[in-house]
Order: C-alpha cells, then structure tokens, then sequence
C-alpha cells in the first residue's frame, strides 16, 4: 500500500469535522475558538496534500498559501482571545449561553 | 512501507489530540491534547515535505497560540468547570448531527469514487526544489505586495486586540483621574 492523495484529504475531512463538533456543540467560548484553530489547520493540509500531489509542485503554491494562512490564523487568534477578555470583563463568564443580551425576551 | 506506518501514526496522533482538546472538560488538559495535535499535524506536513511550513507550524501555532490560547483560559474563569455544569451548549445535539454531515458531503466525492486528481502519484524532484531558499524567492518575487498587506494586518491586529482586551479598564482609569 502506497501513500495516496486521498489519505490525507480523508484525515483533513476527519479533522474538520472534528473542529466543526466542537465548535457547535460546546459552550466556552476559548474551546469554540480553537475548534476554528482545528478548522483552519485541516484546511492547511488540504492546501499542502494538493501541493504535492498536484501538478507544478515547483510553483509552490501550496506552501505559499499556507504561510498566508498561518499569518491571519495568528491575527485571528490575538483579537479573538482579546475579545473574549474583553467579554468575561462584561459579562464575569464566558459561557456562550449566558450571553443573550441581543435576545428578544 | 515505513512512510505509510508514519502517516497512520501520525494521523492517529493527530486525530486523538484534535478529539481530546474537544471533548474534555478541563480546558488546560485540553490546551495540551491541541498542542499534541499541532505537533501531529507539523509531522504531517514532514511527511508531505513541506519542511518549512512544519517549522512554521511548531513555532506558531505550538509555540504562540498554544501560550496565548493558555493565559486566555488563566485570565477567565472556570478552567475545569463544576461537575454539574453541562460541557455541551443547548443544541449540541444538532451541531453533532450537522458536523456529520457535513463529513459525509465532504467524503462523497471518495464513496463514489470520482477520481480526484489526473496524476496522483508525487513526484521526486520536488524533493531538491522545495528549498526554503526557493520558498524565499518565490515569496517575495510576486507577492511583495500580499506581504506588506499581511504585515500592515498583523499590526493592526495586535493593536486591535490590544485595545480589545484592555479598553474598559483603561477608560475606567481615566474616568477615575478626572
């Protein structure tokens, strides 16, 4: 058996769902944001499994992309976790259910 | 024969740390579980020989996340949560349903077996070109100005996030001076 593109687009798959479990099912807001985290890396190994595998490896596309990535994925993880300080400063918790202010009564 | 053992290896490792750090109660244990995830995945990427991207990936995500990601959960409450606190949020049920889903959308391309790409077998040469030098110069010959742009949101980022974390209590000061 040898190593084919589909093995890791099965296990990228496998990974974003897993991400995406725990982004809808759990209610801390700091678990939310690093099932994202899971979420964008699966979405990495997509984008290198593809380098490799695909055609005019020697562009590097895919490594190119991923560096992009990697950077907004840090800026995205510095104003989320500020964010979620500045809403337990706000509300004392960071339970996404106790916060419905937006709710209609 | 042996990159097929660390592939499967490295994907269970990866795999197992992903579900731990979604599954467990106590967040620090699963702050730890993603770390081992993203070393998991850095090995991948090894594997895949991107070598330079992997050492990115241990740097940034194992190194800086994993920290920020670490003091987030200090600076808030509850790090392992009562007992008698429910983990899953209200719909939790229909957010495992729809995350299956989606993974059997995903996987439907592999169950009818459309083939997915013309010529799928890797090729040897990329072994000597995937230099960091020839990552540098095909990084910034077309994309100098994507790289700036990236670095004028990296700043404004981490000054958002700044301002974010610290703007109440820095204008409760204020008011408290006048």
């Amino acid at each position: 058996m040898t190593l084919a593109l589909h093995h890791y687009l099965i296990l990228a798959a496998v990974l974003f769902c897993i991400g995406l479990l725990g982004a809808f099912s759990r209610r801390n807001a700091v678990v939310v944001l690093f099932s994202v985290e899971i979420m964008l890396n699966a979405a990495n190994l997509n984008f290198i499994a593809f380098w490799r595998f695909g055609a005019n490896p020697e562009l590097l596309h895919g490594p190119l992309f991923t560096l992009f990535t990697i950077a907004v994925a840090a800026a995205e993880v510095a104003v989320g976790l500020a964010l979620v300080i500045a809403v337990y400063r706000h509300f004392r918790s960071v339970d996404l259910e106790s916060l419905d202010t937006l709710k209609e009564e | 024969m042996n990159e097929v053992t660390a592939f499967w290896v490295l994907a269970a490792i990866s795999v197992t740390g992903a579900l731990v750090a979604v599954r467990k109660r106590n967040l620090v244990h699963g702050v730890f579980a993603l770390l081992v995830f993203f070393a998991g995945l850095a090995g991948l990427f090894l594997l895949l020989l991107a070598e330079f991207i992997a050492v990115v990936q241990i740097l940034v995500y194992a190194g800086a996340v994993g920290i920020l990601i670490l003091f987030a959960i200090m600076l808030t409450d509850r790090v392992t949560g009562k007992d008698a606190f429910r983990v899953t949020s209200r719909g939790s049920f229909w957010g495992t349903i729809i995350a299956l889903a989606v993974f059997l959308v995903i996987l439907l391309p592999t169950i009818r077996e459309i083939p997915l790409v013309e010529n799928a077998t890797p090729k040897d040469m990329i072994v000597e070109q995937s230099s960091v030098k020839e990552l540098g110069t095909n990084l910034i010959k077309p994309y100098i100005v994507t790289i700036e742009v990236l670095a004028l949101l990296l700043t404004a980022a981490l000054i958002g996030a700044v301002t974010a974390a610290q703007g109440g209590r820095a204008s409760e000061k204020e008011e408290n001076a006048e």
